[in-house]
């Protein structure tokens, strides 16, 4: 692969745990410009702690995290204005504002003025279902249209990389296929784009590489199509079989 | 009637003060969940900023109310970073917050008692009492006009401020998630100093009235309980509740005053707080708490 390459987003041997339990135990991963690249993995793996540790919305105990091959510092609210952001489990849209505010809060690092319009603009045009609901209550909308809110929000900062933790999370299926067809266009338009999912197969149809982790360790990754053939892989997450482990590790 | 009329005007002159405590005390509720019993404090920081002001510089009541408000802004900044924020990094329970402002409470008041001693202190009359006639049907004392009226400024800032400002914006997303609000760029941190400022300044105005009304003494900042029952009866964490519960319950202060009895002023007060508690434990604005999982 293109190796030489300087990745633009680089998780190197990250560790992260709650008090005795480890959720990450060493992790490392490289998201290259202008690429998608999934993490996929079962309930409990670690996708939403390798997330937020990328965030600096929990401690990273070790390893480190860069971008451009400068360091991501651990203060999160540092980390979006270095360019990275995150559209977080479970939408977690700001209930009581309205879509507008809720648009404007993901605009807030750049201090509120300049180029704020072009971007809601931007963010209409990739979801025109939100200029609808422009003045409506982020509370009322559905659960799709949350999950483009929150997309759309975490866009608002003109991120560098855009983090999406489980965008699939309490959707049916019908939506689920809307949102992703949106987030290939978002990557279409230079948004480089690091998502985790359970939902495997849809993750996998979309990204350009993939990781599998598992239990806190990166056991296998490599080109999605590959690993949507990999017969383990269909076993364990493509629902092809029961719920097996990967034994081998490759790397 | 000319009573009812009057007594109404105090009221609501006593209810505009009670709503600037109880806003700060509830705005920091909403953000940090947990009652600060420090606020109190900040009240008689304020109080005593504006007397050593008057007495000690001789500034006018424009300077000194400005350095009383400031004064007690960058204090509540100060309380937090020193007491709350060790807490707030290590754990996630409020208890210990909660627990951590009834000592700042004390630390604070006992500053007083040590710095400028225990003795009641009237401020020089800076602040006119003369009577005034309200369009004839009644008289009133300058006094409860102006600190009805100084009450509607500042709490008409506080609402432009929350309602058009970048800051403000993200003060009103905090309330309802500060973590997410994190997510967005927000130094959580500095909001936290912002609300704590605004909650210290708002807090100062109130204790410039009430030292004007009461004398100023270290305990002064006991009278906040009534403006923790006011934000309690209009909903904890609720500013337009908070307003209107302060409203009520200095309605009801007055009003039994000037009918019933002065005495059983604070037995109405905490009667009202024990029916809400029956008939609405959230509150009159209050948002239920299963709404913020």
């Amino acid at each position: 692969m293109t190796t030489e390459r300087e990745p633009l987003l680089e998780v190197k041997d990250l560790r992260v745990s709650y008090g005795a339990i480890r959720a990450l135990s060493g992790v490392s991963l490289k998201v290259y410009e202008g690429e998608i690249v999934s993490v996929i993995g079962s309930n409990g793996a670690g996708k939403s702690t390798l997330m937020n540790a990328i965030m600096g919305m929990v401690r990273r105990e070790a390893g480190e995290v860069r971008l451009s091959g400068s360091l991501l510092d651990s203060r999160s609210y540092r980390v979006v204005q270095q360019g990275v952001s995150l559209s977080p489990e479970g939408r977690k849209v700001f209930a009581p504002l309205t879509v507008l505010e809720n648009l404007r809060m993901g605009a807030f690092p750049r201090g509120g003025q300049g180029s704020i319009g072009e971007d809601l603009e931007w963010v209409f045009t990739l979801f025109p279902r939100l200029k609808e609901r422009i003045g409506q209550y982020a509370g009322t909308l559905s659960g799709g249209e949350q999950q483009m809110l929150a997309i759309g929000r975490a866009l608002m900062s003109r991120p560098r990389v855009l983090l999406l933790d489980e965008p699939s999370l309490g959707l049916a299926p019908i939506i689920i296929k809307d949102i992703f067809k949106e987030l290939r266009l978002i990557n279409n338009e230079g948004v480089t784009i690091l998502l985790v999912e359970q939902n495997a197969r849809q993750a996998l149809l979309l990204s350009d590489r993939g990781y599998v982790l598992q239990t806190g360790e990166m056991v296998m990754d490599g080109p999605s199509q590959e690993l949507l053939a990999n017969p383990e892989i269909k076993a364990a997450y493509l629902g092809a079989g029961g719920e097996k482990a990967i034994r081998s590790v490759k790397h | 009637m000319a009573t009812l009329i009057q007594q109404i005007i105090n009221g609501l002159s006593l209810g505009s003060v009670y709503a600037l405590i109880a806003v700060g005390y509830s705005l920091v509720y909403s953000i940090l969940l947990f009652s600060n019993f420090a606020h109190g404090g900040f009240l008689v920081i304020g109080g005593y900023f504006c007397y050593g002001s008057l007495r000690l510089l001789g500034a006018g009541i424009w300077t000194a109310g400005a350095l009383a408000l400031i004064g007690a802004g960058f204090a509540a900044v100060l309380t937090e970073r020193l007491a709350y924020r060790p807490i707030r990094e290590r754990t996630n329970v409020t208890l210990y917050l909660l627990i951590a402002s009834m000592g700042m409470n004390i630390v604070i008041e006992n500053i007083f008692v040590i710095i400028v001693g225990g003795r009641f202190r009237a401020l020089p009359p800076v602040i006119p009492t003369t009577p005034v006639s309200v369009m004839g049907l009644a008289t009133t004392s300058a006094f409860d006009l102006i600190s009805l009226l100084s009450a509607v400024v500042f709490l008409g800032a506080l609402q432009l401020f929350l309602s058009k400002t970048r800051w403000g914006l993200a003060i009103r997303a905090a309330a309802y998630d500060l973590r997410t609000a994190g997510l967005m760029g927000v130094n959580v941190n500095l909001l936290i100093s912002i609300v704590f400022f605004v909650a210290g300044f708002l807090a100062a105005v109130g204790g410039i009235f009430l030292s004007v009304r009461y004398t100023l003494y270290p305990q002064l900042g006991a009278i906040t309980i009534k403006a923790f029952v006011a934000a309690v009866i209009g909903g904890l964490g609720s500013l337009p509740g908070a307003v209107i519960g302060s409203l009520i319950l200095g309605l009801a202060e007055m009003l039994t005053a000037g009918f019933i009895s002065s005495q059983m002023r604070d037995l109405v007060v905490f009667s009202l707080l024990v029916i809400t508690l029956l008939v609405k434990p959230t509150g009159l604005f209050g948002k239920s708490v299963s709404e913020k999982v």
